[in-house]
């Protein structure tokens, strides 16, 4: 049963570079398959960095995850947390 | 052996005779027709992707502790690139194909690199990290050296494709004899470190360069702006013995007469000494963006206040032109929140951000200026950059304005310094006269006025021929700056990169400018230059330089 939840990006740069970085390592670091897309678009991979910088994510713009497997709520816990934290206060 | 000859750009008067140490080696990419042994050549890429990733996170803790955790960050996103797992797929399918791993990795990477390429702002700098994760990957799979820029033997000459100011920013003058690169000119990034650091260096020297073997002994003669590969005996004694001129401790004038300010652009606090030393009579751009870089949020009055009063004590004799905060372009500092605009050189940058949005910034500079200018040594000037219009001009002046009354009302001592405006738009050019009215000085910024007169993009190679301030063009915008200024009683400096040019020093007297502003390296030569300079002279010959049409008459005017 998959979960997902749709975040509004706080990071100034969006998606890109550091934070970019850090979402994809926790994807990586958890047991659970994610994709993440545009609310009303194709979804993408979340563990490739390529693809989660492709998707051009910026301030504000809204991203929708999917997550699938045993970790799924607690990998979402991370993700949300990394999407909605100023870059300045993001601990590597 | 016979020496060779191969031209540039110089970027420094200076002459260095080293050994070639090349920096981002060429790759040889395997032919596609090699026979490939497929578990030696995924064992290969395993390995290659593992070196990769353990040299990434060095790196990234070296870059952490020396410049900051914000610029260590990228390479955290090139280790998530490393472990793609679209590349990772990609390359193995391709090796198990029958591929050699070297051309697999080129093949995954190439598609994603075009595609970033081909969008804008910061997806476009997603493209070069990802050509650097390939580049490093390929120099790990094909046996490629890797160089340490930072700790290099003495007396190598760097040569390279193109060098980053932070590439550049690693090389030490003490053991480093010179760098020359493939691409770049005279205002590149690249060229203007050379010249603070008073290094040998020519750039542009285009794609003969790269058969300059490792180890070869060359002269890199940053003066000529040539490169000489197996210099003979005689050569080598010239590149030894070049110091440039003397330094010229008191201030200078044209053998008539006139008296001309030789005054020092300076970066950094480090740098007010050693310009002190090589005979500045102050100093002519003093570049605030120090202050203002590697830290996560602004620095406070106090630390500006501190920062402006030492450079007003190096130069107790002399005037400091501080220029007020100048971002945006292609400077960006990361707790501003610049905007990703379309075309950042012509977009929110210098005096513009200073109005709005960043006016906050602005009054806390301003004030730590005026307190700074009652307390230093020296005379302290402040001029505003990318000034296009009377109105940003009397909006910054209100602020200076609203600066004092602050600091009446604190009651803290303070001095109103003279006011300036730096020339560097056309409209500048045209409204000369009308800031010359309301200021104290102007300051011609030649690389960037360059840029807007000619429309010419100072990093872009293509259009290096048009990036040139001896095109008519400019002159002209030069000579009629300076008359404005004077006709309503302004002094005119210039702080471009055309002033430390020995070459046209009789020119820029005869066009009457007052105070001429360059890197400290280059302050002897230019002293010896004004003084051999005959004003009179100087001032026919300009005459003639402004009716001129093209930029090789101009060039013959002034020989």
């Amino acid at each position: 049963m998959s979960k997902e939840r749709t975040v509004e990006i706080v990071p100034e740069a969006g998606l890109h570079a550091r934070p970019a970085a850090l979402f994809v390592e926790a994807v990586n670091d958890h047991e659970a398959e994610v994709e993440a897309g545009p609310p009303d678009g194709d979804l993408v991979p979340a563990r490739s960095m390529i693809a989660v910088t492709s998707l051009g994510v910026g301030q504000g713009d809204e991203l929708r995850l999917v997550a699938d497997g045993p970790d799924a709520g607690s990998v979402l816990d991370e993700l949300e947390r990394i999407l909605t934290t100023p870059e300045d206060e993001l601990e590597a | 052996m016979a020496s060779r000859t191969l031209r540039g750009t110089g970027a420094t008067p200076r002459s260095g005779l080293g050994t070639v140490v090349w920096y981002d080696p060429e790759i040889t990419l395997p032919d596609a027709g090699e026979s490939v042994d497929v578990d030696a050549e995924r064992d290969r890429f395993a390995d290659a992707v593992e070196t990769a990733r353990a040299e990434l996170e060095r790196e990234r803790d070296a870059t952490a502790e020396r410049v900051g955790e914000d610029e260590a960050a990228i390479f955290d996103a090139h280790i998530q690139f490393l472990k793609d797992p679209t590349i990772k797929d990609a390359v193995e399918a391709s090796i198990e194909d029958g591929r050699p791993a070297a051309l697999a990795v080129d093949d995954a990477f190439g598609g994603h690199i075009e595609q970033f390429e081909g969008m804008e702002g910061r997806m476009a700098e997603r493209a070069d990290d990802l050509r650097d994760v390939r580049d490093r990957l390929l120099r790990l799979l094909t046996g490629g050296e890797r160089v340490d820029l930072a700790d290099l033997p003495e007396g190598s000459v760097v040569l390279a494709e193109r060098l980053t100011p932070s590439d550049t920013a690693q090389l030490d003058p003490e053991t480093v004899a010179g760098f020359a690169t493939v691409t770049g000119g005279r205002t590149s990034h690249a060229a203007i470190f050379a010249r603070s650091l008073a290094l040998p260096a020519v750039v542009g020297l285009g794609e003969a360069l790269n058969d300059v073997e490792k180890g070869t002994e060359v002269v890199v003669d940053g003066d000529a702006g040539e490169l000489l590969v197996d210099p003979d005996e005689a050569e080598r004694e010239a590149a030894r013995a070049d110091d440039g001129a003397d330094v010229v401790e008191e201030s200078v004038a044209t053998s008539d007469g006139r008296e001309i300010e030789v005054a020092a652009n300076v970066g950094r606090p480090e740098e007010l000494e050693p310009a002190a030393a090589r005979g500045a009579d102050g100093v002519g751009l003093y570049r605030t963006e120090f202050l203002f870089l590697d830290r996560q949020s602004p620095p406070e009055e106090d630390e500006q206040y501190e920062a402006v009063r030492d450079a007003l004590d190096t130069f107790p004799e002399g005037r400091v032109v501080v220029r007020t905060l100048d971002i945006g372009g292609d400077k960006r500092i990361p707790y501003l929140n610049l905007p990703d605009e379309e075309n950042p050189f012509l977009g929110e940058r210098g005096i513009r951000r200073s109005l709005d949005p960043d006016s906050d910034l602005f009054a806390t500079q301003l004030r730590a200026l005026l307190r700074a200018a009652a307390d230093g040594a020296g005379e302290l000037d402040v001029m505003f950059p990318l000034v296009a219009t009377v109105d940003e001009l009397e909006a910054a002046i209100a602020a200076v304005d609203d600066a004092e009354a602050d600091l009446d009302e604190r009651g803290v001592d303070y001095e109103r310094p003279s006011l300036g405006v730096m020339v560097e738009t056309p409209s500048a050019v045209f409204m000369a006269d009308e800031f010359a009215k309301r200021v104290d000085f102007l300051s011609i910024g030649t690389n960037d006025l360059t840029q807007y007169v000619m429309a010419a993009d100072r990093e872009n190679e293509r259009v290096g021929h048009l990036h040139d301030p001896t095109h008519p063009g400019v002159v002209r915008a030069i000579a009629r700056t300076v008359e404005q200024a004077h006709e309503h009683d302004a002094w005119v400096g210039m702080c471009g990169e055309m002033a430390g040019n020995p070459d046209v020093t009789e020119l820029l007297v005869g066009l009457g400018l007052d105070e001429l502003s360059m890197s400290a390296v280059t302050i002897p030569d230019v002293k010896v230059a004004v003084s051999e300079t005959e004003h009179s002279a100087a001032r026919e010959r300009a005459e003639s330089a402004l009716r001129v049409a093209t930029r090789s008459e101009l060039h013959e005017t002034i020989q």
